[in-house]
């Protein structure tokens, strides 16, 4: 450093100042004197006049690992009229800051979303800056609160077991739809996509989560809840899972394919200015896991027709339930927005009868290649 | 060319993705924004090149020097100085947009004034320097903050949750009449090239400017324009997407690095981005240092046989900083730069009829030097 010019070297110091005290995020606060949130849940009260009801998971803090066997958490509870008061008030019953940077899923109650409270909550949630917009948004069952205060068997400390279901990093099963702030956010406002909640359920007897269920929301619509085929199914279309499993019962043969790569395709076909088509191509690639009677390598082929019969009538009944009832998670409306100019886009009523009525040309390529390590 | 001038355009492009530009442009997003970035591009290609072409004649002059040769006194003084303020107002920009984003997101219980002071502090003494050590700051942090920049923008175009659906419907609104704030809006990452006007004494060497030259610069700038209109569309939607204050924030916060030391890229982004703000914000008062330099003669006011004059300005953009920090809110600052913006699109292009003047004058002077 030493033949640099003073005035550089005051120029450099000053940077790296300035770079340690922006580093810190915690803007001159020390750590011991916040706590961190896990988790948000927003359920709706039993007060008429303060009807949100916020929770909170808080990270205990401890002094080390060794010492924390078991995840320690605190919880922090309180109505409001609005979002932003209920925590105003919470802040008060803590003797730390409320650190909301790291918390990483909110759960809505089940009967806050069916209140068709959204917007407010997004308002909320966005326009708070310290709020990722990476964080996970779920729905909870019965409400969000008792969601939140379980702690499951066997969960470590420091790391709540809840976020492995999302991460795709623990579980990775195709019936667990993982929804960010920002996709949700971006599909309630866009007209054209609708979008999907996981479910999270609890099992009280063995005290587990349980997440194989999802919530469909659409604009001035009934939310419509998918079960467990369905959301299986919406996860494969939507390629957002590799894996999946599809009981198949043909012709007196009892099997369980299971799919290793799904690859699939969808958009929309425009046939004149008010008649579309839905075309969809998926590819299933797998093996078999489960046969009720012995199979034989070289009828491999037939099993791929099975396959192929069984599946397109499963996929057909999930697209048509959804056409059927004007609902659209998989975003064919975005899709037929990217290919029809501005101008000449039909109105969002005259799509949604389009939808309605549109024809589904849906082929499914199996590609089961082995019958396991048994015949 | 001399990389150090692919530099002085990069950098007027890519520190205003996080500035106002993209803000403007998704404003309109309805509205002509598209068919104005591509006039824009156009526009602004044709001024980078007539701007270089220019300066590639008089290496090493700076475009006060060239002023005072070949124009009179009664002209060029006000000019120079109008100069000094439009550069000063840019660096302005860059430093209010970057103070809010910083108690925004990364500090807010910090007062204000203490922020933008961490960053001026960090510019101000760079006002002062040589123009080549300026030079070299900016090579010395393009090169470790690149980088990164560009990995995250590599990020953002392999993330899953891009929908090219998104993208494309955006695009299809090309076929609308331009709209002149988004126009004026993108003409300005293009003027870059102006900070020659000053920078030029760095360049004394004979360059080559020609058609592959100008290639690079229309790809860059296409690569720009491209990423940082449709990226946060892609991620955010199409139809909410004015609703974001600041698009280019939302966006980074919705990529998600998995197997990051950091998860969450928002901070990263904001961190190496002050890097680029930074460099910014130190050409343009830089310039606008060495403008003032030139009007009031500033090296020449001494103090007891030291040259006290070149610190003369630097209080006065402290002040004129701090008080519009803590005055403008954010519409203003999106309403007064965009207004800024519009004025720039008349001011820049009327520079060619002056320097057909500069030219036509130098010829005389060279053809007959005794005169």
């Amino acid at each position: 450093m030493k033949s640099l010019p003073r005035k550089i070297k005051g120029t450099i110091l000053l940077f790296v100042v300035l770079g340690s005290v922006l580093l810190s995020g915690c803007a001159f606060k020390d750590i011991d004197k916040s706590v961190f949130v896990a988790m948000i849940a927003l359920d709706v009260s039993d007060d008429e006049e303060k009807p949100y009801k916020v929770t909170l998971k808080l990270y205990e803090p401890t002094g080390s690992f060794n010492e924390a066997t078991e995840p320690q958490y605190s919880y922090l509870s309180e109505n409001g009229e609005t979002l932003s008061e209920a925590i105003r008030m919470m802040e008060s019953y803590s003797d730390k800051e409320l650190e909301f940077g790291h918390s990483k899923l909110i759960i809505l109650g089940e009967e806050l979303v069916k209140d068709n409270k959204n917007k407010e909550i997004l308002d909320f949630l966005l326009r708070r800056p310290d709020i990722q917009m990476i964080s996970w948004i779920a729905v909870g069952r019965p409400n969000a609160e008792e969601i939140i205060k379980m702690i499951p068997q066997g969960e470590s400390a420091a790391y709540p077991e809840l976020f492995n279901y999302f991460d795709s990093n623990g579980t990775t099963t195709p019936y667990i739809v993982t929804t960010h702030l920002f996709e949700f956010r971006r599909n309630i406002k866009e007209s054209g996509i609708d979008s999907v909640l996981p479910i999270i359920e609890i099992n009280q007897e063995d005290q587990h989560f349980e997440v194989n269920k999802s919530l469909l929301l659409a604009l001035n619509k009934e939310p419509l809840e998918l079960d467990s085929l369905d959301t299986s199914i919406y996860n494969m279309l939507s390629r957002s899972v590799k894996h999946a499993n599809l009981l198949i019962k043909e012709e007196g043969d009892h099997f369980i394919a299971n799919i290793d790569t799904v690859k699939s395709k969808y958009n929309v076909n425009i046939k004149n200015k008010s008649e579309i088509q839905l075309d969809i191509n998926i590819s299933l690639y797998g093996s078999v896991a489960e046969s009720h009677k012995p199979m034989k390598n070289k009828d491999l082929p037939k099993y791929n027709e099975e396959l192929k019969k069984e599946s397109e009538e499963k996929f057909k009944e999930f697209i048509t339930k959804m056409k059927k009832n004007g609902y659209d998670p998989l975003g064919f409306g975005i899709d037929y927005k990217a290919k029809v100019l501005h101008n000449r886009r039909m109105s969002d009523e005259e799509w949604m009868e389009a939808y309605k009525k549109a024809k589904v040309n849906l082929t499914v390529k199996p590609g089961i290649k082995s019958t396991g390590s048994i015949q | 060319m001399s990389r150090f001038y692919y530099y002085l355009i990069i950098i007027n492009m890519v520190a205003n993705i996080i500035a106002s530009v993209p803000a403007i442009l998704l404003h309109y997003h309805n509205d002509g924004a598209i068919i104005s970035m591509l006039l824009s591009i156009a526009a602004g290609v044709l001024l980078v090149t007539l701007y270089t072409k220019f300066f590639l004649k008089y290496p090493g002059k700076t475009l006060p020097e060239l002023l005072e040769k070949t124009t009179s006194k009664w002209f060029y003084l006000p000019f120079v100085f109008v100069l000094a303020v439009l550069w000063f107002v840019a660096g302005l920009i860059t430093l209010i947009t970057f103070t809010f984003l910083l108690i925004r997101y990364l500090s807010p219980e910090m007062p204000i004034i203490l922020i933008c002071l961490t960053l001026i502090l960090s510019v101000i003494f760079g006002c002062i320097l040589k123009t080549d050590r300026v030079m070299y700051t900016v090579e010395m942090i393009m090169i470790i903050t690149s980088p990164l920049i560009l990995f995250i923008f590599l990020k953002a175009y392999t993330s899953n949750s891009l929908n090219w659906d998104f993208v494309r419907e955006a695009a299809l609104y090309i076929n609308q009449v331009p709209n002149w704030h988004s126009f004026s809006a993108c003409f300005f990452l293009f003027l870059g090239a102006a900070n020659l006007f000053i920078f030029n004494r760095f360049f004394t060497d004979k360059q080559k400017f020609g058609f592959r030259q100008i290639m690079f610069i229309v790809l860059i700038s296409i690569g720009t324009l491209f990423t940082s209109y449709f990226i946060p569309i892609g991620f955010n939607g199409f139809e909410g997407i004015n609703d974001l204050v600041y698009p280019w924030i939302s966006t980074t916060d919705s990529i998600r690095m998995d197997y990051f030391i950091i998860e969450r890229v928002l901070f990263m982004f904001l961190l190496f981005y002050l890097g680029i703000a930074f460099l910014s914000i130190l050409i343009h008062w830089y310039a606008a240092v060495e403008f003032l330099k030139f009007t009031f003669k500033l090296e020449k006011i001494k103090y007891k046989d030291k040259v006290i004059g070149i610190f003369l300005p630097l209080p006065i953009f402290v002040a004129i900083s701090l008080y519009f920090v803590t005055v403008l809110t954010e519409y203003q600052l999106f309403q007064y730069s965009s207004y800024f913006y519009d004025v720039l699109v008349f001011i820049f292009p009327g520079m060619i009829l002056l320097f057909t003047y500069i030219n036509r004058r130098m010829k005389n002077e060279e053809s007959s030097p005794e005169n």
